[in-house]
């Protein structure tokens, strides 16, 4: 009787922590999705991908402070990270990949040190809470985390099940013969440049999704919520996943926050400082990619063929 | 009526002159060839003509202006060009990579693949059959699953030359279409442009092949050092001295 309880009441104490791993994971899964649009199907170069992460969050929640319907928000949220994809896509995307590469870096810090001294606007380096999040009247405080999950889960499989839809559509062919080698789709007719643009606007507002629902996760957001170090944690998911494989990147995102989460419970039985302990964590990310480029360079779902392919 | 006109088209990389004052006019259903030494222009100009490459002077296609227009948009018009070394979409099968051909697909606009899903899959089906009885006739249908880039180099070339075939081009320019093709296929090629020709497709055809380019073509351009240094039937560009001394050498 006595280990019955026992166990039901490990299990009440570490289910809310499996929860946590599952919605950040789902969270980053869908943010990691946007980059992989970006990069694994079209080849684009996006070094600042935490921007619209930032924007969609940011959007949404100060909108929601401002009056406007939580729904609205997020779409407006959602709307805007894609339009700055837009925006950046427009004198990027004619020239060499490189170039979005440093735009998108650049303007992803840019946009942070606007986040943190636009105080009428951003409210600084203190960040925005006090807004609110869907159906927090309805769902009772303690089921809260697990209805977001289910809700988190809905929309990262919706997602997926599109992204998949595109990429075995024409549109997503062509998506794939740029990232060939985009001389081929221009020989063909294709307008190279207009599909580049389709392709960073949508993994930009997915981007901007997910930057909502993390807002409504953590029920607070800041600059320091949006470093660089973000859209790294992109990028290491959809290597680990195997580029150019969505289901490989939602993998990816799991397997990274449970390795992040697993750290940080370790982190109690080692004498490190905090900060320590984040820089041992990379360390071991570090070394963990290079044994994956060693032994498996093509990622856990990605296919071993296509890398031995030359031109 | 001609369908292609090339007005003293000129084009320099720093002190190389690749193309110095070329004009070649196409007429509609013929055939013309381009030879000429290595390092000629011929690619170049080929370049020039589909928009690769921006230089000076006038190009006409269908009686349009192209020369300032973007690759994507002269290919619109009708145009289409392989390359020389061939460019397989690596990563992509043999099947896709001449599914990515056929113009005006309707699941190329991302809502249609939505909002039209019926008519985007049987257009879909309709290319597919069609991208493979041109695979059939180019003899790599066995490879349609295939990755494009695990073809041999000639492999390659030929799919180079079937993707150009399924957008069903006005005027279709070939680098060297014969370059790496074993013989028997190469001749089923040269009666296929035949066939092509005789429905109303217009060819210009890059060819180091002399006795390749002088039968399926009816004019032939030679190029020297950037410039058109002669045109003529194929009989006259055999007999021409300056053909004989510049290029063909002893084999004329
Ligand atoms: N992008 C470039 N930059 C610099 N020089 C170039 C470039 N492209 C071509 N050239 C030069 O222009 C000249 C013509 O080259 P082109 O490729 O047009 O020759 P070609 O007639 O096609 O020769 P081949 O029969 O060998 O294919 C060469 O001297 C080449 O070095
Ligand atoms: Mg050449």
């Amino acid at each position: 009787m006595t280990g019955l309880t026992g166990s039901a009441g490990c299990f009440d104490a570490i289910l809310p922590y499996i929860v946590t791993i599952l919605l950040i994971s789902s969270i980053y899964a869908i943010f990691a999705l946007g980059l992989n649009l970006e990069w694994g199907f079209t080849g684009l170069l996006n070094f600042g991908h935490v921007a619209f992460f930032a924007i969609g969050a940011y959007t949404t929640v100060l909108l929601d402070l401002w009056g406007c319907p939580l729904v609205l928000s997020i779409i407006a949220g959602v709307a805007l990270a894609g339009f700055f994809g837009f925006l950046l896509g427009i004198p990027t995307l004619r020239l060499r990949a490189d170039y979005l590469a440093i735009v998108t870096i650049g303007f992803s810090e840019v946009l942070r040190f606007i986040l943190l001294n636009e105080e009428w606007l951003t409210r600084g380096p203190f960040g925005v809470y006090g807004f609110e999040r869907p159906f927090q009247d309805v769902i009772p405080y303690q089921y809260y985390n697990t209805f977001l999950l289910i809700l988190y889960v809905a929309i990262l499989v919706a997602i997926y099940a599109s992204l998949e839809r595109l990429m075995h559509s024409p549109w997503g062919r062509v998506l794939k013969s740029i990232r060939e080698d985009e001389s081929v789709p221009s020989a063909l007719g294709k307008n190279v440049f207009w599909y580049k643009i389709q392709s960073l606007m949508l993994g930009s507002a997915i981007a901007g999704l997910a930057g909502a629902l993390l807002a409504f996760y953590l029920q607070y957001v800041s600059p320091a919520t949006f470093k660089p170090i973000e859209t790294f944690h992109a990028w290491i998911i959809i290597i680990l996943g195997g580029t150019a494989s969505n289901r490989g990147t939602i993998v990816g995102a799991l397997i990274l926050w449970t390795f992040f989460s697993g750290t940080k419970f370790i982190s109690r039985l080692v004498p490190l400082e905090s900060h320590q302990m984040g820089a041992f964590r990379m360390i071991v990310i570090g070394l963990l990619l290079m044994l994956l480029m060693m032994y498996k360079p093509e990622g856990i779902f990605g296919k071993k063929e296509e890398l031995a392919l030359s031109d | 009526m001609e369908i292609l006109s090339v007005k003293n088209v000129k084009k320099h990389f720093g002190g190389v002159k690749a193309v110095d004052g070329c004009s070649i006019r196409i007429e509609t259903g013929t055939v013309m060839g381009l030879i000429g030494p290595n390092g000629a222009g011929k690619t170049t100009l080929f370049n020039l003509i589909s928009g690769f490459e921006k230089g000076s002077g006038e190009i006409t296609f269908k009686g349009m202006r192209t020369d300032k227009l973007p690759p994507f948009k002269i290919a619109r018009c009708g145009m289409v060009r392989t390359f020389q070394i061939p460019r397989a979409l690596s990563k992509m099968t043999v099947l896709e990579n001449l599914l990515l051909a056929p113009k005006a697909q309707h699941g190329e606009r991302i809502w249609n693949v939505w909002l039209r899903r019926k008519s985007v899959q049987m257009q879909e089906n309709t290319i597919k059959e069609k991208s493979r009885e041109i695979l059939e006739f180019f003899e790599i249908s066995h490879l349609e699953d295939e990755y494009a880039g695990a073809l041999s180099g000639g492999q390659k070339k030929l799919l180079e030359m079937a993707r150009a075939i399924a957008i069903d081009p006005s005027l279709m320019m070939l680098d060297e279409p014969f370059a790496g093709v074993n013989p028997t296929l190469a001749r089923k090629i040269t009666g296929y442009i035949d066939e092509l020709r005789e429905g109303g497709m217009t060819f210009f055809i890059i060819e180091h092949d002399i006795p390749a380019i002088t039968k399926i073509s009816d004019k032939i351009t030679v190029m020297s050092e950037g410039k058109v240094l002669t045109e003529g039937t194929p009989d006259e560009i055999r007999s021409n001295p300056d053909v004989l001394n510049v290029y063909l050498g002893g084999e004329g």
